[in-house]
């Protein structure tokens, strides 16, 4: 126990924790917005996953093609659209089973991304780090939240983005209206089944650029195991945080602080079984939503088709 | 201008608000709407009459955008629309006060009542909204409460505000007083009077209860099976006489009496009926059983209750009173946190899958689809759910003989299908509710717990449902009948009981019944005398 | 008695003009195989479209997967052994399904009954067939037992199952990895192997699935155990009472709680199942041969786990209909190790598979909405 106390305090202490905590908890947080909208839309979108991988592979072939990174994360979004409209539409238009439609995604594009990827091998590179004046200088918290590559720093306008446009518009209100109770919502005229379609596109969005964030903000090349079901634990940090985007993001931030573990507890000089550390994320993932999720309410239409007239 | 139109009468106005001119609606085979001709002046209450299955929500989802009609015009302020969307009907000045299903209880008040306009979000500026015509019409709603928080007349309220925020100047109400005390019904139609009259509304009262429409309105439509088949001013109708339009033939059974919501003529139509319990078991008991809910406040809180065998005790109370929470105590949906049970003098554990079922207690419960089928299961199966091991040997079940007794209860309580073999959800409402009927009855049990049985059925199908009630009874099962209409159990329950905040409040023999006194106890105040 | 009575059906509408029936009866039919025809042809082609961009020849890559799965020597009994675990995790998945659960984790499932099927393979002791037997059964525990930690959490915690079974797929990966890397567990004693390379020691030989040689094609005799075994659930899920209250839950489960189905009981027991097949799976894997070589080595699953829950997919809950499905599927991926030669991305099998999971997805799908639809309007009608 003494160890274990010990070994946090020493991980505590080091500035790389923290970077790489604010990189994974980023990484998590794009995700994790649009993931919430569309969840509170009435869609538990697994197909989320597919959309990170297809925006890291798309933003590698923009870079690739254009030497920018800006190109490279807007094709990453585009990217992240095209995976969303497919899920949209199958499982909001034709009623297909949502976790099917999300499941048979995911498979497909991490077939899709590998085949590509041999077949057109695009080069790709970090973005360069952008150090923001006086405020890096901030020991330990300082490196961790403004001294990162710049597409890092994409994720803070996004946060109070999506608060406004899920709680101060009116298009936010409707939303949450289709995803509690869908009856109600279409009988005051609300087509629900074409909000429910665009928070699908939003969470496309967002896990695009958070694919394109993965590629061109933290890793730099692509390969097809990148994603590594970080999709997956998104969601559970919106779980975790009883689909609130204030909890969402407290749930990205614990989350990526446990990833950033795997990292930082070695190069702190503590021998840790490589198995234990890989596991370590998605262990505690499993239990902290084991504790938590029972308390929480999800929107009570989640995951149920919306057909008129049909109760 | 057509013809059709001088048959209003004196009181009409020379362009009515709206006129709808022959409209005509069908799904599939079946005529909802044939050539209707319906006119809502200004100034006036315009009631329209007719059973469940009359035409008159499918004609009124016409004038909302709701469905659109496959032929006919549609005129407002005598010029010819059309109405894609509830948009557009909001766009000429249409507004509906819906019956169920149009507020979302995770949303606050003036969330919901700003749902499905367009424009930005202006939260000032709803909350304002709000509080002025809660003001205006006295309504008393607070802004910025979860509707989840509120009491059922209270959503009402909100229904009405949600309504009248555009300003509308035709107002449809459907069905506007089910979830409603006697008192909450009249203090609506107050709110109703002042519109129509100090603002030159327009106003369509949908109902199938004769009283409500004789007392609240200016001028009578009454369809039947999709057809107008008579308009007159109210001060020329008669209860009778409307009631024979509306059903097409002499009303002359109690039961019809009953699910036409004439209080009245059940009263006087009344006929003792003997109770033979005397037997010591009631076939019910509950014993201070305390139900709680996810949020820790009480669904029931400390309900007393017997039923004894060859009765029917009549439940009443407006709804989100206990009710869900009773009908889900009894089918074993959730555990009680205090408190007892026992059917026939056996305890009986809640809360554990089929326990109530096994004691013998049969339910129908308000939402059938919820708890009481299998949407995507067949007529058989839905027949056998609880009883399959009735049809099966040896852990393996015979399709044929399964087919062959449902065929047997197909035949006996009347269910219109294809067959055993056809999909539940194939059936229509009426037909649905005979399966679960069926399949409840021929479990032979020692409680029958009907918790809204003929909501929402037309009068055929209510008249067969509370002849079986009523022969259940006569056959010795204890019969608890929830009901929000007051009618119903007039005419059915040899006891009926108050429920209020989770407790029953109130009880009173059938005979001795005091609908003043019925209705303040319903409405909370009375609790005290009770028991005098 | 009046058993012998043959099924007649009174209520049955009377038809009206009996030629007409048939025509819209043809017509219907017509419709329902134009669209599923029409919905694998999309699927195709746009995968013949993606060989076309890489600068494959599609034609040629249809050959390469006709003679990597069949036409070669000794292909299709490859094939139908590749197929023999895809047909338990479907028809697993099958089970779970029908209680209304999703189980997307038949991966870790089947890597962890593999890995703790192999330590029983290696370390019982008693006469092979036994051992083998015995082997198998730990291995359909093992693969219950992972899928029950989701279980547990569902039923106790509300944990929904699609995201913990997935989130167990890496755990599993991983304890499984933890113990390849230990000679106490399953690693094979230095002697054994080449110095950095991480596999178990081989399975007894009197331990493994007999194998059956037919036209110059090997196959494992678990084919027939396999074929046995779809009709036994067949037969279980279609015909008796436990498989009626699975089903009475899978679409409603509150009517089901009341009519006496617990979903601690029954659909524990559909998750259980769907796991424990999964890791008979992985057990079959270990000991038949066909994949491995009666070694444990990491990746051991191959993604068998999720291709078999694609066929349970597309099967739709039908558990007759996952033995042709898995063979379509086997076929992709047997055929797909003759692609080299095309110059052509093996990878190319996995997007046919899930696009053509995606196609078959449509046509039910709008069958499912026009059926309501005018079910519905029959019903608007009337209310």
């Amino acid at each position: 126990m003494e160890a274990l106390f010990s070994a946090l305090a020493d991980v505590f202490g080091t500035d790389v924790t923290y970077s790489s905590a604010a990189r994974f908890a980023a990484l998590l947080a794009f995700c994790a917005l649009g993931e919430t909208i569309a969840e509170r839309a009435g869609t538990l979108n697994i197909s989320t996953e597919a959309m990170i991988l297809a925006g890291a592979f798309a933003a590698a072939v923009g870079f690739d093609m254009t030497d920018r990174v800006t190109i490279g994360l807007l094709f990453a979004m585009a990217a992240g659209l095209v995976i969303a409209i497919v899920h949209a539409n199958l499982s909001h238009r034709l009623t297909a089973n949502t976790f099917v439609v999300g499941l048979t995604l995911n498979i497909l594009v991490l077939g899709l991304a590998t085949f590509l990827n041999r077949n057109l091998e695009p080069y790709s590179k970090r973005a360069h780090v952008f150090e923001v004046p006086v405020l890096s200088d901030i020991p330990l918290l300082g490196p961790a939240l403004f001294g990162q590559s710049w597409p890092f720093y994409l994720i803070y306008p996004l946060i109070p983005l999506s608060f406004w446009l899920l709680y101060r518009t009116r298009w936010g209100l409707e939303v949450r209206a289709v995803g509690e109770n869908p009856q109600a919502a279409d009988v005051s005229g609300i087509d629900v089944n074409k909000r429910r379609r665009q928070g699908v596109y939003l969470s496309g969005l967002t896990s695009g650029l958070g694919g394109g964030y993965l590629l061109l903000g933290q890793v730099g090349l692509f390969e097809e195991q990148i994603v590594g079901g970080r999709g997956f634990i998104a969601i559970a940090a919106l779980i975790f945080g009883g689909w609130t985007l204030r909890g969402a993001v407290a749930g990205c931030l614990l989350f990526g602080a446990v990833d950033s573990f795997r990292l930082s507890l070695p190069t702190v000089g503590y021998e840790v079984t490589a198995e234990v550390l890989q596991a370590l994320p998605f262990v505690v993932t499993i239990a902290t939503v084991a504790v938590f999720a029972h308390r929480t309410r999800q929107p009570a239409a989640l995951a149920q088709p919306f057909i008129r007239g049909l109760t | 201008m057509s013809d059709t139109l001088d048959e209003a009468g004196a009181g009409a106005d020379p362009v009515p608000a709206i006129h709808l001119h022959g409209i005509d609606k069908r799904f599939g085979a079946i005529v909802a709407c044939d050539n209707v001709e319906l006119c809502l002046s200004r100034g006036r209450i315009h009631g329209i009459l007719g059973e469940n299955g009359a035409g008159k929500s499918t004609l009124m989802k016409i004038v909302i955008g709701l469905v659109s009609p496959d032929g006919g015009e549609v005129h407002i302020d005598g010029t010819r629309r059309f109405i894609r969307d509830p948009l557009d009907a909001a766009r000429y000045g249409i507004g509906m006060v819906h019956q169920h299903f149009s507020l979302v209880e995770a949303l606050t008040v003036w969330e919901n009542v700003i749902l499905g306009e367009a424009g930005s979000l202006d939260r000032k500026a709803a909350r304002r909204r709000v509080i002025d015509i809660s003001e205006h019409y006295g309504l008393g709603v607070d802004p910025d409460a979860r509707v989840a928080d509120l009491p059922a007349g209270v959503r009402q309220r909100v229904e009405i505000i949600k309504c009248l925020r555009r300003d509308p100047d035709i107002i449809i109400f459907d069905e506007p007083t089910s979830v409603l005390t006697p008192a909450e019904s009249e203090q609506l139609f107050a709110v109703l009077r002042t519109a129509v009259q100090d603002e030159n509304k327009a106003v369509a009262l949908i109902s199938h209860k004769l009283d409500e429409v004789l007392h609240s309105t200016d001028e009578i439509t009454i369809m039947r099976a999709g057809s107008v088949v008579a308009h007159l001013e109210t001060s020329d109708a008669t209860a009778a006489g409307l009631a024979r339009s509306m059903v097409g033939r002499e009303v002359s059974l109690r039961s019809e009496a009953a699910a036409l919501g004439l209080v009245e003529e059940i009263e006087a139509l009344s006929e003792h009926h003997e109770v033979t319990s005397s037997e010591a078991v009631p076939a019910l008991s509950m014993k201070d059983v305390v139900v709680r809910g996810s949020d820790g406040s009480s669904a029931l809180d400390g309900l007393t209750l017997e039923v004894p065998a060859g009765t029917i005790v009549g439940v009443a109370g407006v709804e989100g009173n206990g009710q869900a929470a009773l009908t889900e105590v009894l089918s074993s949906l959730s555990p009680i946190a205090e408190g007892t049970i026992s059917v026939a003098g056996r305890p009986v554990v809640s809360g554990r899958a089929g326990a109530m079922a096994r004691a013998g207690v049969a339910v129908i419960p308000a939402d059938r689809h919820d708890s009481g089928c299998v949407l995507d299961m067949t007529v058989a199966e839905n027949l056998f759910l609880i009883d399959i091991e009735h049809v099966a040997n040896m852990g393996f079940y015979d399709q044929a003989n399964m087919n062959r007794r449902a065929h047997e209860l197909i035949e006996e309580f009347e269910i219109q299908t294809s067959g055993p073999g056809a999909p539940f959800f194939t059936l229509s409402g009426g037909n649905q509710q005979r399966v679960v009927l069926a399949r409840e009855l021929s479990a032979d049990p020692q409680v029958l717990l009907a918790d809204q049985p003929t909501h929402g059925l037309d009068v055929g199908a209510i008249e067969y449902i509370s002849g079986r009630l009523r022969k259940v009874a006569d056959d010795g099962v204890g019969v608890l009948l929830i009901s929000s209409e007051l009618e119903e159990l007039l005419h059915l329950a040899d006891t009926i009981v108050v429920l209020f905040r989770g407790r029953i409040v109130g009880q009173m023999a059938r005979d001795e019944v005091d609908l003043e006194r019925l209705g303040m106890l319903m409405g909370g105040a009375a609790e005290v005398g009770a028991g005098e | 008695m009046t058993t012998q009575e043959p099924q007649a059906d009174p209520v049955e509408p009377a038809a009206p003009g009996g030629r007409a029936v048939i025509y819209s009866k043809a017509r219907e039919a017509g419709v329902v195989a134009g669209l599923y025809l029409s919905s694998v042809a999309v699927a195709l082609i746009v995968s013949a479209a993606l060989v076309a961009i890489t600068g494959g020849s599609w034609r040629e890559v249809f050959s390469a997967l006709l003679d990597g799965s069949l036409r070669a020597p000794g292909r299709w009994g490859d094939t139908l052994g590749v197929a023999v675990p895809l047909v338990f995790v479907g028809v697993g998945t099958v089970i779970g399904g029908r209680a209304g659960l999703i189980n997307i984790g038949q991966e870790g499932q089947l890597t962890f009954g593999a890995a703790v099927a192999m330590y029983a393979g290696l370390n019982l002791f008693g006469p092979g067939p036994f051992a083998l037997v015995a082997m198998l059964l730990i291995g359909l525990a093992a693969g219950a037992f992972w899928a029950g930690i989701a279980g547990v959490l569902l039923y106790w915690r509300r944990v929904p199952e699609v995201l913990t079974t997935l989130l167990l797929v890496t755990v599993g990966a991983q304890v499984v990895g933890f113990a390849l890397q230990r000679q106490w567990l399953l690693l094979a004693p230095i002697e054994g192997r080449s110095s950095r390379n991480i596999v178990s020691e081989q399975l007894d030989p009197s331990r493994r699935i007999g194998r059956i040689e037919l036209f110059g094609n090997e196959f494992p005799i678990s084919v027939f155990f396999a074929l046995a075994f779809v009709v036994v659930v067949a037969v279980v899920l279609g015909r008796t009472t436990w498989g009626f209250k699975l089903r009475m839950l899978g679409r409603n489960a509150r009517t089901a709680q009341r009519a006496g189905v617990s979903e601690w009981r029954y659909g524990m027991a559909g998750l259980l199942l769907s796991g424990g097949f999964a890791g008979l799976a992985g057990s079959v894997m270990v000991a038949g041969g066909d994949f491995g070589n009666f070694r444990l080595v990491p990746g051991f699953a191959v993604n068998i786990g999720f291709d078999g829950l694609l066929v349970a997919l597309v099967a739709r809950q039908r558990p007759l209909l996952v033995v042709p499905l898995a063979l379509v599927f086997a076929a992709l991926r047997t055929g797909s190790g003759f692609l080299a030669a095309t110059g052509v991305e093996r990878e190319i099998t996995q997007i046919v598979q899930s696009l053509l999971v995606l196609a078959l997805l449509v046509p039910p799908a709008i069958l499912f909405i026009r059926e309501r639809r005018r079910a519905l309007a029959a019903m608007t009608a009337r209310t």
